[in-house]
């Protein structure tokens, strides 16, 4: 019963889970079809995840008719994850885990592979971020947006569209050129100006944001237990957004500390400006014009 | 410890609200929010690469730090020296935890400083933190409109939020 949501994933050769399109067994929700824009790219909203994630996507010469069916494919992708890892549905199996109900041998690979990746973060950061440290157990969601956003972005590359760009509540993730082919200009927004940006950034492949501003004191710094204070953003870029977002909150509890350990990874900047007005960014992270 | 975003979020919406009152453009906040790069004194270099900031804030001592990093500049919008600047002090507002009014200086179209004019606060806590959002204040902010980008990273908001992000806004413009 736990595996109603995942069953219907399928899994392809490279263990990228494809969505079956087939209506009858969507997750309850509206479908609005994705809208034209002015250049030619579609553009879709989709509530999912307690947040809304933006498509934006630039079919080329796969079509726009190729990527509407590409964006409904991708939604079915989060919102199957969602419903596999969410902790605010009591059925989830990631909430049957929590409460000890089911082992992990009971579950779908895929959830054996989310808290790999948690491992791995947890240890790349020094044990910033740890999703084992939250209370009510383990807790990977922290991970699993930014990694569900992975897969849906690998359906549209694989489909062969031009470019595209998601946004989850603020963590994106993209690839290709769209328009005039100087890739994706991402703005990071100023934590105390709510229309401001502090900066812009060139898309290499994932950019996540984190603080407090927008949730209130949700950062909790693993070691004490206490919300965290002392970080009022902190951006991080890389190669994949599964990590750089959980990096992110690694870097919004963890001070210079965890500031140095992402410093030290290959392919992963970061951006941090202090509670007290203070920047400091790695000197890989690149800003715009 | 549940009111600290709130403090400065709260401060930060009463200044806005300030420096959007001394400007004259008529799309609000989103297109004079602080100097616009486009304004008429912009400096002609990078935002990010040219002269250090001359504001120190309050207990900073991150930029203390060695290793693999580096402190990212700011740039102090410069005056020209051909305008005038003049001066004006907004109306005190209500930011939840106390009172502020801020002194904005505005030479040409920019507005070349940002000074608390008078803060009364609840408590010692409270100003501690509102003084420490404003030599922020006094950096370069980047405006929306003159940015040409395509979306918006930013801490995680909820689906309710949403309605009123700049993520939201970029959204909606893509349909005219």
């Amino acid at each position: 019963m736990s595996n109603d949501a995942v069953g219907k994933v399928r899994w392809n050769v490279r263990g990228v889970p494809v969505a079956e399109a087939a209506s009858e067994q969507a997750v309850n929700r509206p479908t609005i079809p994705a809208t034209l824009g002015r250049a030619g790219d579609l553009v879709h909203a989709e509530p999912v995840m307690g947040t809304v994630v933006s498509f934006r996507v630039f079919p080329g010469r796969a079509g726009v008719d190729s990527a509407r069916a590409a964006i409904d494919v991708a939604c079915e992708v989060l919102h199957e994850v969602d419903a596999t890892f969410s902790i605010w549905k009591p059925d989830s199996p990631i909430s049957r885990l929590r409460r000890g109900e089911l082992l992990l041998t009971d579950m779908v690979p895929r959830v054996a592979e989310v808290l790999e990746l948690c491992r791995h973060a947890k240890a790349s950061s020094r044990g910033w971020f740890d999703p084992w440290a939250m209370p009510g157990g383990v807790d990977p969601t922290g991970l699993v947006k930014g990694w569900s956003l992975d897969i849906a972005l690998g359906t549209l590359r694989e489909a062969g569209f031009e470019a595209a760009l998601l946004n989850a509540g603020g963590d994106l993730v993209g690839f290709g050129n769209p328009g005039r082919g100087d890739g994706w200009r991402i703005g990071i927004r100023h934590p105390w100006l709510r229309d401001a940006l502090a900066g812009v950034v060139q898309l290499r492949s994932a950019v996540a944001t984190s603080g407090p501003y927008e949730r209130g004191a949700h950062l909790v710094d693993p070691r004490s237990g206490e919300p965290a204070q002392t970080v009022a953003s902190a951006t991080v870029t890389g190669p994949n957004l599964a990590t750089s977002d959980a990096l992110a909150t690694a870097l919004a509890v963890g001070g210079d500390d965890a500031f140095d350990a992402v410093a030290s990874l290959d392919g992963y900047e970061a951006y941090v400006i202090g509670a007290d007005g203070s920047e400091r960014a790695t000197p890989g992270m690149v800003f715009l014009d | 410890m549940k009111r600290y975003p709130f403090v400065m979020g709260a401060t930060a919406a009463g200044l806005a609200g300030i420096l959007s009152f001394h400007s004259r453009g008529t799309t609000g906040l989103l297109a004079n929010s602080l100097p616009l790069k486009s304004g008429p004194s912009a400096p002609s270099n990078s935002s990010k690469t040219s002269t250090p900031s001359t504001t120190s804030p309050p207990s900073s001592n991150a930029n203390g730090s060695s290793g693999p990093t580096s402190t990212v500049p700011t740039t102090v919008p410069q005056s020209p020296t051909t305008t005038a600047a003049s001066s004006a002090t907004g109306v005190s507002e209500q930011y939840g935890y106390g009172t502020l009014s801020v002194r904005v200086t505005v030479t040409g179209s920019r507005i070349t400083d940002v000074k608390v004019a008078n803060l009364q606060t609840i408590d010692q806590y409270s100003q501690q933190l509102a003084v420490q959002v404003i030599p922020y204040l006094r950096h370069q902010v980047l405006s929306l409109q003159t940015a040409r980008i395509s979306g918006i990273s930013g801490a995680t908001y909820t689906s309710e939020a949403y309605a009123y992000s700049l993520q939201s806004a970029l959204d909606k413009l893509r349909f005219h």
